[in-house]
């Protein structure tokens, strides 16, 4: 698969953003996205961790990379 | 609180209907009053327990599949260092990543609102019911790309391109992955089976049956898992309904894993037709018995 750098980039600021989601679940009191009184929702940062994690695979995945000899 | 004995009957229950494709969480809501069990299905026990359960069969899933499991972690490994697949492993580590993510995000912000209508046994009776239809339609297309395949070999969503043949999960698509992952999300609704919704969606993405049947318990580890880790820190304070539990996860998980065993050798020659005028006669019952 051909990589692409932009497409690349965004997935990197992709898992930026959901690390940084990740973070505010578990440091924030908050009802945002979840149910019940505004609470710490380490479910939802484990998940945030998860995306973000992936989406640093996909980056490596659409990298441009050198052309295999 | 739950008894020891129902907890232990449920453990029973959720090893068999679990990969069946039948809906575990929907016989857990619709035989207890179809039988005359005096339980509260208001409990706050009651999901923490049936994950605890989910966490046998998971681990049932596993111990099934433990070498494929073993390549499958080892090719993600490689794949994601590297940044390109090259071997089946890899490629089908993707694929299954691919396809729990739709599930996982799912699950994550409708769990909640879901679970109010987990102890409805009218509703999993409904659902039951629908869980029989989407069995049926996909044996029905099924069927049909059969005899269209008979008349006149073509390719379909999912097969390799020119061969007529139906795909192995190693060769499936980016796009089917993420098809069955997304019908797996279904399955948050009570009394649609996670096995059945997905082996349907493989089923119409053009895998047999078998290969339909290891890809759905493939795709429902993990998020199988994922869930019952989460929800187990729930169970810690009740101490004798989490020994309980434990012990009935474990009942729970060596039913699991002869059914999956029973599934596995019936798909080689059988279909699903069974199992979905089963679901629809229990939905069936649920709805004309239960008040």
């Amino acid at each position: 698969m051909r990589g692409s750098g932009p497409l690349a980039i965004g997935l990197v600021v992709l898992a930026v953003v959901f690390a940084a989601v990740a973070v505010f679940y578990y440091t924030v009191k908050t009802n945002f996205l979840a149910s019940g009184h505004p609470a710490l929702h380490w479910k939802h940062a484990i998940v945030f961790t998860v995306l973000a994690v992936l989406c640093l695979v996909a980056a490596n995945f659409a990298r441009p990379k050198a052309a295999r000899t | 609180m739950l008894s020891a004995g129902l907890i232990f009957f449920l453990a029973a229950l959720q090893g068999l209907t679990e990969l069946f494709p039948v809906s575990s969480l929907g016989h857990a809501v619709v035989i207890p009053p179809l039988v005359g069990l005096s339980f509260r299905q208001t409990d706050p026990a009651f999901v923490p327990v049936l994950t605890m359960l989910h966490l046998g069969t998971a681990a049932a899933l596993l111990f099934l599949y433990r070498r494929d499991w073993a390549r499958i972690i080892a090719g993600f490994v490689r794949a994601a260092v590297r940044g390109r697949v090259e071997t089946t492993d890899e490629r089908l580590a993707m694929m299954l990543v691919v396809g729990s993510v739709p599930a996982g995000v799912i699950g994550l912000f409708l769990q909640d609102p879901l679970k109010s209508l987990f102890g409805d046994p009218r509703l999993a009776s409904g659902f039951l019911i629908v869980n029989g239809a989407i069995l049926l339609t996909a044996e029905w297309f099924r069927r049909r790309d059969e005899r269209r395949l008979a008349a006149a070999p073509a390719p379909a969503l999912g097969h390799a391109e020119g061969d007529p043949s139906y795909v192995a999960i190693e060769g499936l698509s980016v796009r089917t992955a993420v098809f069955v992952g997304i019908f797996q999300a279904g399955a948050l609704l009570p009394g649609i089976s996670r096995s059945g919704i997905t082996m349907a969606a493989g089923l119409f993405a053009g895998l047999r049956h078998e290969e339909a049947a290891r890809f759905s318990f493939l795709l429902a580890t993990p998020i199988i898992l994922a869930a019952g880790l989460l929800e187990v820190p729930s169970l810690g304070s009740d101490a004798p309904t989490a020994l309980v539990s434990a012990g009935a996860a474990v009942l729970a998980g060596v039913v699991a894993y002869a059914s999956a065993r029973f599934l596995l050798r019936y798909l080689r020659i059988g279909r699903l037709d069974p199992f979905a005028y089963y679901c629809a006669a229990l939905g069936a019952a649920g709805l004309v018995f239960i008040h």
